[in-house]
């Protein structure tokens, strides 16, 4: 099974109507009659709601409508994503007085037009009780929790604890024992999470962003009462997601319950500031990375600790040494995950979830203990490579971790770097620094069910349960059937994002394209071997339609399905439940993981030490690479992300108050053009010969694994400071 | 919907006008983009708006003068910007307006609004549950004891220490520009160095305008520092972020010599901040990399530093001798 292509690097298929802003997004519903919608939130740290006053809110002229918690009777919470539910978080705001954190909503003002729902939000006032709160890995009032010791499925949620990695430790020669932090990060897409919510008779179609449809539809049939049969969600695009919209948000069940109030459809766009307290977000972690290696360079012991920041109300789980344990073949690894509760929403997937911060620690103390033997960074992670998992004994699907460290010194010229830290200026005094570091990812798989439907008038038509959130989603499947129906791929009309389609599944964890595009491809496979039935004497150029219309048929359809190696049928079950129902890494025969390997040069300046990143080099090893041009996207943005979450982005919080305080664009720094110079891109794109039928692994996290890291390496390369923290900023090297 | 009062007037008497009618709760609109984003944050809520955007009279700058530049307070910031004479002849005034917002704020913003843009403190912005003595006087300083990282230095009081995040009122105040302004009581001529308070007990009170008085024109005084000047801003990203420590600095250098030295500082100060102490240490001897250190220091000798903006004392310091150093290189050059 080695898969199909290479592919064609062709455009976008829905880049035409992108660029003319003809892409429909959740918020650009306008039904009849339509009303506006604003939440009002909470003004303290933790407590109880006493009093919610609306009176003056519901006198401004327009407002039709305002719910509190005192209007949600028989609404039930669905639960959290990680424990069998599929909201971001346990809370769901409005249902009773707790006020678990602040920015949660107390109350949803409904108008005739958003003026007056704004307006009307303003005027709402309440009265609390507050308790003592804490919102830092280190506030008083922060429970410690070791993850080990938690109700979470074993063996996944187990420390790890290969050979005896403190022994090997304690022998070692040479050692790195260092602890490093990650601040905490907001996903921020520009399309802001929304609904649009309308009813006919008991039947409720809501128009949302979101990376799963389908969990909305449960989840939200779950916490009204009524059947999911009645209850459709349509997402067909989603203006960039990165984790944020990967489960329900507390609006969507307000707004559905405002519109069946009401008796007409209402919308409601969560304004960022507020979207920074009603989504989750990437939490703060604190790493502590113990290494061992004899003089020679072989790393023979690694202790990876780890704290993360969780809610007081769920459990957001540390996965990262899933992933740290495999990045080197090191044969003593042990790891500790703690999680520690704090007073805010809960905490969850922001593109690279843990793997972001845990390969800065990890690949941070690589190159410590680089600099500790005197060896070339590269070298040193070129001769720890072993061909199978330590963790598991088995054998990795594929790895070419190995080619793309070699490519990618290649291509950026790595031969050309001096060892010492600050030995590379330019002739104004700009220190220059060269780093280094990979990441990886593991290649999961969710059941994935494709319909393939060809007409006689030339017509292809894919419905498949996978969510297009920018990524390419549509580019990647439509590329699947046309390489098989040998047509071009945008003659393929790809159906997506509708719960009306084949169920789909939550679209997420990188697994996206090793999901959908086996599905879709075994979908075209079948399509070919029933048009081959139809004419079997037809001649190779013959077309889809050719045939049908040659065998008087207006249309042929197929249904495929496809789930991962050695994954149980009841997969699919969980899938139709919107439920997580993903397998990976860990199959019977294999390990899967994609690979990638950073080069960064940083120039600091060296009076005002601003830090500017010239050039990348990324090679990624994401098994083939089914549409080169937004696979080549994403490993760019992955890169951008990395060198903003190196260099500039934090949401900042302030313990006195709770929640956090840059909550908009302005504030919240990302890069921006004038921050990024030149990032060259390459793919390995070799098909993983175990995986699926598409040879394809995950791509869009991995990119976001190891820049940061690469990009802290080549600041400590260029002035001889080790900053054990995200972001580094102009105070770290003045 | 908050409903206010509108006024588009055409000439500048009628627009003091509307403004005495209407004060002291309205506010003068020019390129909206600080008063608007105000307003939605529901930071500022006037009860009238006099919009100056037909003053047509205002919008025109003149660069070519030999006693001065004059500047209408309604030309945008971007066609200033692009000015080709003061691109050569006042690098520093040209650089303070590229350097400042995005090209689409620049393209909507005036030179006269523009330098009462105010504050970015993210607990004025922020509303409740954050007192602020500027957003409501006697509430306290949030800030204080905060998250006060981009906050000043220099100019504090223990009632606010919001930094002043404007770029173009510093590159003035290094060139002693001066403001014609009108109100009913007539015109007046404002020097730059005293348009904005300190904010000392009363940090709501920045400016010394009348709620009826309207900035018409800035004048700048022709120098030949003019053209051994920068505006060196140090932020957080390259483009499109207020400074962390920026420096307006003009030299006149008789060969090695400094006979003129101007030195004016943003993003560090709660007001634009004349460092006359460092200017006057350099005057008379040479400019070296030794002496721009110790003038940068100088600058900072009063800063009153907070939880985590200690670093702005050593930043500030070395933004200052660094535009030392830029301007004396344009001074060889000219």
């Amino acid at each position: 099974m080695t898969g199909p292509g290479p592919f064609p690097d062709v455009a976008r298929v829905d880049a035409r109507d992108k660029v003319r802003g003809m892409t429909p997004y959740g918020a650009d519903n306008h039904p009849p009659n339509l009303a506006h919608a604003m939440l009002v939130t909470a003004q303290i740290g933790k407590g109880r709601l006493v009093k919610v006053d609306t009176d003056a809110a519901r006198a401004v002229a327009g407002v039709q409508l305002v719910l509190t918690h005192q209007d949600t009777e028989g609404l039930k919470a669905d639960g959290y994503l990680f424990a069998n539910g599929r909201s971001f978080q346990s809370v769901q705001p409005m249902i009773g007085t707790a006020i678990a954190y602040r920015g949660q909503p107390i109350a949803l003002v409904v108008a005739d037009s958003l003026e007056a729902a704004i307006e009307g939000a303003e005027q709402v006032s309440a009265e609390y009780v507050t308790a003592p709160f804490s919102v830092t890995l280190d506030s008083e009032g922060t429970e410690i929790l070791a993850q080990a010791d938690l109700p979470l499925p074993k063996p996944a949620f187990a420390d790890k604890n290969v050979g005896d990695a403190d022994a090997a430790l304690a022998a070692a020669p040479v050692t790195v024992d260092a602890v490093y932090d990650s601040a905490p990060q907001h996903q921020n897409p520009i399309e802001l999470i929304a609904t649009v919510a309308s009813w006919d008779g008991d039947e409720l179609t809501v128009y949302e962003s979101t990376q799963h449809v389908e969990g909305i539809r449960q989840g939200l049939a779950f916490e009204l009462g009524i059947s999911p049969d009645k209850v459709r969600v349509i997402s067909p695009f989603c203006g960039g997601s990165f984790g944020q919209k990967n489960a329900m948000h507390a609006q969507t069940v307000l707004v559905a319950l405002a519109a069946r109030t009401l008796g007409r459809p209402v919308k409601l766009v969560v304004p960022r500031s507020q979207l920074f307290h009603n989504t989750s977000f990437r939490p703060p972690t604190r790493h502590r990375v113990r290494l061992g290696a004899d003089r020679a360079g072989k790393i023979v012991a690694a202790v990876h600790e780890i704290d993360q920041q969780t809610s007081r109300h769920d459990l957001f789980p540390s996965m990262a040494t899933d992933t740290s344990a495999r990045l080197h073949g090191i044969p003593n690894f042990r790891s500790r995950e703690r999680l520690r509760r704090t007073d805010v929403q809960t905490p969850g997937f922001m593109r690279a979830p843990w793997e972001h911060a845990a390969a800065f620690a990890f690949e941070s103390a690589i190159d410590e203990l680089a600099y500790a033997l005197d060896r070339d960074p590269v070298e040193l992670r070129l001769a720890n490579e072993l061909p199978y998992d330590v963790v598991t004994g088995k054998p990795f699907s594929s790895r070419h971790l190995s080619e793309c460290l070699r490519r990618g010194a290649e291509l950026f010229g790595w031969a050309r770097r001096r060892m010492a830290p600050r030995s590379m200026r330019e002739t104004d005094g700009t220190l220059v620094g060269w780093g280094v570091a990979t990441g990886a990812y593991p290649s999961v798989i969710s059941p994935s069910i494709a319909q393939l439907r060809v007409t006689d008038d030339g017509g292809i038509v894919l419905n498949v349960g996978v969510q297009e959130m920018g990524q390419g989603a549509r580019n990647a499947v439509a590329a699947a059937v046309a390489d098989v129906l040998k047509v071009r791929a945008d003659q393929v009309t790809t159906l997506l994002g509708d719960t009306k389609g084949p169920p789909p599944h939550l679209t997420a964890g990188s697994w996206g394209t090793a999901t959908a595009v086996p599905a879709a491809r075994q979908a075209a496979i079948d399509m070919r071997e029933a048009l081959r039935k139809l004419q079997p004497e037809a001649s190779n150029g013959a077309t889809p339609a050719g045939i049908l219309r040659h065998a008087k048929r207006p249309f042929l359809e197929v249904e495929a399905r496809h789930q991962a190696p050695g994954a149980p049928d009841a997969v699919f079950d969980r899938m139709k439940q919107g439920l997580l129902a993903y397998v990976g890494p860990e199959f019977p025969e294999f390990v899967s993981f994609s690979f990638i390997a950073h080069f960064v040069e940083v120039h600091v300046e060296p009076a005002t030490c601003r830090v500017r990143v010239p050039r990348v080099v990324t090679v990624a090893d994401c098994g083939r690479v089914v549409s080169p041009r937004t696979a080549a996207s994403q490993l760019r943005g992955g890169v951008v992300w990395g060198i903003g979450g190196a260099l500039r982005e934090a949401s900042e919080v302030d313990p006195r108050y709770g929640g956090f305080l840059n909550a908009d664009l302005a504030e919240y720094l990302v890069p921006v053009n004038a921050d990024i110079g030149d990032i060259q891109v390459d793919f390995v794109d070799k098909p993983d010969p175990m995986l699926n039928n598409a040879g394809v692994k995950g791509l869009g996290e991995v990119a976001n694994v190891g820049p940061a890291a690469a990009v802290a390496n080549a600041v400590y390369h260029a002035t001889g400071r080790r900053v054990r923290h995200l972001p580094i900023r102009i105070e770290d090297l003045l | 919907m908050r409903s206010f009062a509108y006024a588009r007037p055409l000439t500048v008497m009628a627009a003091v006008q509307a403004l005495a009618d209407a004060s002291p709760h309205a506010r003068i609109i020019a390129g909206g983009t600080t008063l608007y984003d105000l307003m939605k944050l529901n930071i500022e809520a006037p009860q009238a708006l006099v919009d100056v955007s037909r003053l047509g009279e205002l919008t025109t700058f003149d660069t070519s003068g030999t006693r001065e530049l004059v500047f209408g307070a309604m030309a945008r910031m971007s066609d200033i910007a692009a000015d080709r004479t003061l691109q050569t002849d006042y690098p520093a005034l040209a650089e303070s307006l590229w350097l400042a917002a995005s090209p689409q704020v620049r393209n909507m913003a005036t030179v006269g609004g523009n330098l009462l843009q105010r504050t970015r403190c993210a607990y004025f912005r922020g509303g409740a549950p954050y007192p602020c003595n500027k957003r409501q006087p006697g509430s306290g300083c949030a800030a204080i004891g905060g998250l006060d990282r981009s906050h000043a230095i220099l100019g504090t009081s223990t009632s606010c220490v919001a930094v002043y995040p404007g770029d173009w009122a510093v590159a003035l105040a290094a060139f002693d520009a001066q403001l014609d302004t009108v109100s009913p009581r007539g015109e007046r001529t404002i020097p730059i160095d005293e348009l904005h308070r300190e904010p000392g007990e009363t940090p709501h009170l920045e400016t010394i305008l009348k709620p009826d008085e309207l900035i018409v024109r800035i004048r700048v005084p022709v120098t030949v520092a003019g053209r051994a000047s920068t505006y060196h801003k140090i932020r957080d990203r390259a483009s499109y972020a207020f400074a962390l420590a920026s420096a307006a600095v003009a030299l006149r250098v008789d060969g090695d010599t400094v006979r003129e030295a101007r030195i004016a500082l943003g993003g560090v100060a709660t007001r634009p901040w004349r460092a006359r102490d460092a200017e006057r240490a350099l005057m008379g001897g040479a400019l070296t990399e030794g002496s721009a250190r110790a003038a940068g220091e100088l600058a900072f000798t009063a800063a009153r530093t907070g939880q985590y903006n200690r670093f702005k004392v050593e930043l500030g310091a070395r933004t200052i001798a660094e535009a030392l150093m830029i301007a004396k290189g344009r001074a060889k050059t000219s």
